[in-house]
């Protein structure tokens, strides 16, 4: 039944990309403006870096551009989307940056939940907080807590072991719970 | 006689009434409704008009003509559907006259063919086809598709700012207090658009004309194309914008008293910059022309 | 009211993904898109992908104008208008056939848009007929863009300009069959 409801947009959606996959661009424009801002974050909170994080979003939409007329309409054009920004991410940071980070330990526990906070934080204190988060962790973090995909999604678009994914998960909650000095549960 | 002529008198006047009655029949119903769910309206002939009020509820009052078999309104799951439904025989000749109420925050999604459609109230998205019957609507924040072969189209702003995307074939386009991010295009229609605060706005047309009035945000964006149709912008921006004109044989005129090129090719060009140049504005034509102008 | 950096989040989710670009980077993509995809996907039967290849063989088509119509080989502008794309009472010089073959060098498409525009003239016939007039005269005033645009190009076959509005007035033109086309499902399931 939800499905039904969300299936409006959905199909408004899907229109959109057929037309942009012929080969128009106001089209595309429109999923650009739909998706832009999302689009940006991922690649700012993943790289840090402003300027970088618009290299990232440009490159982003370009690559979808080209490989639009081989996408599936039935999918979310958001989460691939999301998929093309991780990896154009990971590339531009490999590319300036060749020092490789250790591995997290692993670490039991169920990683299930949705990451409330013990007080309300400020907006900046917590995206602060994120942006000091080891490479790893703040993907991991990010994608699952902040874009909403599970540990076997946001390890699969990340290219690691969902074992790895959860370990890293584990140390972004405990990282900010130090950082914040709260609980996150 | 008389008693014939009297017995011939009620006769007809009992005939009419009856076709009367078949003629144009009332029709209501209510449903109830998620506050925030989907109502999608369909009419072939006639005319839909939607409000938005607070009750989790869809009202559907009407008149309905010969032509038309009945009106199904059915709620489930978040979506509520009112369709006219004609008889298979019947063509598209059966009008009715809707007045529907829903709840305001409703996503709203309305194909109409001659019907004219009104919409006021309603602060959810906005999804609007009609094939000749002119369209009508508010809009408060939330996105606008509305597309149109050939009706008019008035949409009327708040200056809050939204997603519009407003298409039409030859039908004319005039939205007021708009905001956000516009886009418009049209082959013949003319398009009169007055935006309080844009952050992007792309326009096209053939041979239709444009009229734009508006402020640009900083780091907004203005874009217009046209064949033959002309380009009249007054826009003005706080950070300024970085401007390009272009015409292969339409006049270029500007009100800051900037001179045109030939840049070497059959054709004008006009560029340059206005106060610190954080926005941009292109225009571009083949014969229309385009008149520029940085006080709106 | 707070900016929104000091706005309060009880929980990461609330943080949401969205951050705003600084500044608009639709321009700068918009400038990359052009020849940034490889040859059109293949028609297939479906008429979803038969109307996405359609419109990328448009593009091809108008680029194809700009490329291959040497000057003076297009009527003058006032020239006797036809259906085909390359109009002209005399006798066109030579090459001219090399460049009617390269302008009209995607039958497909030829036979494609043929097909649409077929279909949107049956639909037409079920709407009002003031519709059916307007919807005509828009056609025609694309045709007539497309004539005069290319036909300024065979002077300027350069003419990046006239170029783009090419291009766009090929996708405009789609945009309106597709639309049309659409429309006619208006009311078929009322």
């Amino acid at each position: 039944m939800q499905a039904e409801v969300q299936s409006g947009p959905v199909e408004w959606e899907g229109a959109l990309v057929q037309r942009a996959a012929a080969g128009d661009t106001r089209a595309f424009e429109r999923l650009y403006r739909e998706h832009a801002g999302r689009v940006y974050g991922l690649c700012l909170r993943m790289t840090r870096d402003p300027q970088l994080a618009q290299d990232c979003t440009q490159d982003t939409f370009i690559n979808a551009w080209k490989a639009l007329p081989q996408f599936q309409t039935r999918s979310s054009l958001g989460t691939w989307l999301h998929r093309i920004a991780v990896n154009v991410s990971l590339g531009k940071r490999r590319r300036s940056s060749a020092v490789a980070e250790a591995p997290p330990q692993d670490e039991e526990g169920d990683i299930a939940g949705e990451w409330v906070l013990e007080t309300p934080v400020e907006v900046r204190e917590l995206e602060t907080a994120i942006e000091g988060l080891p490479e790893g962790a703040r993907d991991a973090l990010v994608l699952h807590a902040l874009y909403g995909y599970s540990h076997e999604e946001a390890a699969q678009m990340l290219g690691i072991a969902a074992g790895t994914c959860k370990a890293q998960l584990h140390r972004a909650r405990r990282l900010l719970r130090e950082r914040l000095q709260m609980e996150v549960n | 006689m008389r008693i014939t002529q009297q017995l011939i008198g009620t006769a007809l006047a009992t005939a009419l009434s009856a076709t009367a009655l078949a003629a144009s029949r009332n029709f209501e119903k209510v449903v109830p409704a998620d506050a925030r769910g989907v109502v999608e309206i369909s009419n072939t002939a006639g005319s839909i008009e939607v409000t938005g009020w607070d009750r989790p509820e869809v009202s559907v009052r009407g008149d309905i003509g010969e032509g038309v078999e009945r009106v199904d309104v059915a709620s489930e799951g978040g979506r509520t559907q009112v369709r006219v439904v004609l008889p298979g025989h019947s063509g598209r000749d059966g009008e009715a006259t809707l007045h529907v109420q829903v709840p305001r925050a409703s996503e709203l999604h309305i194909t109409a063919v001659s019907a004219e459609t009104t919409v006021a109230g309603v602060q959810g998205l906005q999804r609007l086809n009609a094939v000749s019957g002119d369209v009508s609507t508010e809009i408060a924040g939330s996105d606008l598709e509305l597309k149109t072969v050939s009706g008019s189209v008035k949409v009327k702003g708040h200056g809050q700012s939204a997603r519009l995307y407003l298409s039409t074939v030859s039908g004319d386009v005039h939205l007021e207090h708009g905001a956000g991010d516009l886009e418009m295009s049209t082959v013949s229609g003319t398009l009169g658009v007055t935006l309080d605060a844009a952050r992007s706005v792309r326009v096209r047309t053939t041979s239709g004309d444009v009229s734009f009035a508006g402020k640009l945000l900083r780091d907004g964006s203005l874009e217009a194309t046209s064949v033959s149709g002309d380009l009249n912008i007054r826009a003005g921006a706080d950070g300024g914008y970085a401007y390009e004109l272009s015409s292969f044989s339409g006049d270029l005129e500007n009100c800051f008293g900037a001179k045109s090129d030939k840049s070497g090719y059959v054709g004008h060009s006009l560029s340059g910059t206005l106060g610190s140049g954080a926005g941009h504005v292109r225009l571009k034509t083949m014969s229309g022309d385009i008149e520029l102008c940085d006080r709106t | 009211m707070s900016a929104p950096e000091e706005r309060k989040v009880k929980s990461l989710a609330e943080l949401g993904g969205a951050i705003q670009p600084p500044h608009d980077l639709w321009p700068r993509i918009e400038a990359q898109l052009a020849g940034a995809r490889t040859a059109a996907t293949p028609a297939t039967r479906t008429p979803l992908a038969r109307w996405r290849w359609l419109a990328a063989a448009a593009m091809v088509a108008s680029i194809a104008v700009g490329v291959w119509i040497g000057r003076d080989l297009l009527p003058l502008p006032g020239g006797p208008a036809t259906g085909s794309p390359v109009a002209g009472n005399q006798a066109p010089p030579a090459g001219a056939a090399a460049v009617n073959a390269a302008y009209i060098s995607d039958p497909r498409y030829v036979r494609e848009r043929d097909q649409l525009m077929r279909s949107v003239q049956e639909r037409l016939q079920a709407m009002p007929p003031q519709t059916r007039a307007k919807v005509a005269a828009s056609l025609a005033v694309i045709e007539t863009a497309k004539k005069d645009l290319e036909s300024a190009l065979g002077k300027n076959p350069s003419n990046a300009l006239l170029q783009e509005l090419l291009i766009n007035t090929y996708q405009d033109e789609m945009r309106v069959l597709t639309d049309v086309h659409e429309a006619g499902n208006a009311g078929t399931g009322i």
